[in-house]
């Protein structure tokens, strides 16, 4: 079903040739602009700098978010404890925190990491949290009623069981995280996707400014595919999915069961039990 | 199953000591109190052993001195509206133009199918990244900020629309075909009531995600609200006042939150509960 985004395409391609204005220049004007400034390595050597800070900072967050995350999930006392504080602390716009952390960390790559490590973190703690708190209770207490030692109780029974909500957590990071990796390197950073879109705006080099915001999202795009395609290999047992067929959409089953890919999830979704 | 992440509920099955329904929100309400009182406590002593130097994490105290004179003063509150402002205009564009078209795409499975890649693409693209080049074609104004939260709040609305409109049951959908009821009044007294708690989540969802977007694009650019006043104050090195507004954009981003979810439970008090 690929006409309309094809159509859409060519429909942007031939209105932008046409009215091609200074600061609206063609698809093709941008395209080629990405495309010579990656051949000429300087915009690979960007992206490959913004890349690793955003996986980098991404892995840190996955890594703190998820063992925090099991640790509060496991207590209903602590999560109910923390959740307003949690709340907040998501409601914070890290963006506001690039200033102080430019200067005291300097430019460079540890600071654009740890900020990324910042916004990440909170979409995948609370997910994780949420997870772990959406394992049917049965389930635990069977894992209790059989002893299962502790270790083996949370690599098999409590990870599994948050890991859908856990990937839809990811997911949402992912589009955090490239966001403020290009926000990073707003203040004087040379290399980076983002200073390039940033610089080449201001001195109005408007062909490469779109290229360059083109390319992101491409990247954004492909990153999120290759995500959605993780997680359908790894949560194979969790999607179930129905045969659609006719004019009318078949309704998917019922909102509770895992009919849905686990990525459209969220977890504000889940608070929306009264 | 029911994601059970419900604020200040008594928990349902490890309550152990028997608490009764009314004393146990409070005590709940006091559990979380005494957590921000350890987080404020952890934050004053991070600060008095000088781990991290005060430019960048001051003291809650000259914080909430700074906040104390700042709630007083108009020039705060006139950040904060032009902050809401803008993040409110844009919600509203976003409901109205997301609300039908999810509906739309949720009733007929081929318009969902054929808008599925064009807005998965939309959606993974990075709002922020576009504003240079938005700056360049609209200019540093308010419409700029109202459209960048339009683009950021538009997908969220238009994706719990389209689950909304999914969710009703086959067999209204078939009754309501059978009997051959006009598509306006479909939508109007069918559809709609259907997918509205979906909505009221979507809606949730993009108000903190407006307000966030709005005070983003103000730090960004230069245009004037709570943002705008938190990169002035880091460039005039005044950190605890920025802090103040720092955490003035948490509070509205919660409070946006909490007061969304009133609203839903309010207004959704005819339906059972039903996860998205």
């Amino acid at each position: 079903m690929l006409w309309l985004p094809v159509v859409v395409l060519a429909a942007v391609f031939i209105s932008s040739s046409v009215n091609a204005s200074f600061y609206l220049p063609s698809l093709a004007t941008s395209l080629h602009a990405m495309w010579t400034g990656l051949e000429s390595g300087t915009l690979m050597a960007d992206l490959w700098y913004s890349l690793g800070n955003l996986l980098a900072g991404l892995a840190i967050a996955i890594v703190v978010g998820v063992s925090i995350g099991l640790v509060i999930g496991e207590r209903p006392l602590l999560r109910q404890a923390t959740a307003p504080l949690l709340d907040f602390a998501r409601a914070t716009p890290t963006v506001a925190f690039i200033p102080v952390i430019i200067i005291t960390l300097g430019i460079g790559s540890p600071p654009k990491i740890f900020l990324i490590f910042l916004g990440t973190l909170w979409p995948i703690l609370l997910n994780t949290i949420a997870g772990v708190a959406s394992i049917s209770p049965a389930i635990l207490e069977t894992a209790r009623s059989y002893r299962i030692p502790f270790r083996l109780r949370f690599l098999k029974v409590v990870l599994p069981g948050a890991a859908p909500l856990i990937f839809a957590g990811v997911r949402i990071a992912l589009a955090v995280g490239v966001i403020l990796m290009v926000v990073s390197e707003i203040y004087g950073s040379a290399i980076g996707l983002g200073s390039f879109i940033l610089q080449s705006g201001s001195s109005f080099r408007v062909a490469d400014t779109w290229g360059g915001t083109i390319l992101i999202g491409i990247v954004g795009y492909v990153l999120s595919v290759l995500l959605v395609w993780g997680e359908y290999l790894t949560l194979g047992w969790y999607f179930q999915r129905a045969p659609k067929t006719g004019l009318r959409a078949e309704p998917r089953a019922q909102p509770s069961s895992p009919a849905k890919p686990a990525s459209e999830l969220s977890i504000s979704q889940s608070k929306g039990t009264p | 199953m029911a994601v059970t992440t419900d604020l200040g509920a008594v928990p349902a099955s490890t309550s152990s000591k028997g608490v009764k329904v009314g004393r146990g929100r409070t005590k709940m309400r006091l559990l979380q109190l005494l957590t921000f009182v350890v987080a404020l406590m952890v934050w004053a002593i991070v600060t008095f052993t000088g781990l991290i130097s005060p430019l960048a994490l001051p003291s809650p105290i000259d914080v909430g001195k700074l906040f104390a004179i700042a709630v007083i003063s108009p020039e705060y509150w006139l950040a904060v509206g032009q902050t809401l402002g803008g993040a409110l205009i844009g919600l509203i564009i976003a409901a109205v133009v997301g609300i039908p078209l999810g509906l739309v795409t949720g009733t007929y499975s081929v318009a969902e199918k054929s808008s599925r890649l064009l807005v998965d693409m939309l959606r993974s693209f990075p709002v922020i990244a576009i504003l240079p080049v938005f700056l360049l074609i609209i200019g540093s104004n308010d419409r700029m900020k109202i459209t960048v939260v339009f683009i950021a709040c538009v997908f969220p609305i238009f994706l719990q629309a389209q689950y909304g409109a999914q969710s009703v049951g086959s067999m209204v959908a078939e009754t309501v075909r059978c009997y051959r009821i006009p598509r306006l009044l479909r939508f109007r007294k069918v559809i709609l009531p259907a997918a509205t708690p979906s909505i009221m989540t979507g809606v949730r969802l993009a108000a903190t995600t407006a307000v966030l977007v709005a005070v983003g694009v103000e730090i960004l650019t230069t245009l004037p609200g709570v943002g705008h006043q938190v990169l002035l104050d880091q460039i005039n090195g005044n950190t605890p006042r920025a802090y103040v507004f720092i955490l003035t954009a948490g509070l509205l981003g919660y409070a946006v939150n909490f007061l969304s979810e009133l609203a839903e439970k309010r207004l959704l008090r005819w339906r059972p509960p039903v996860q998205s």
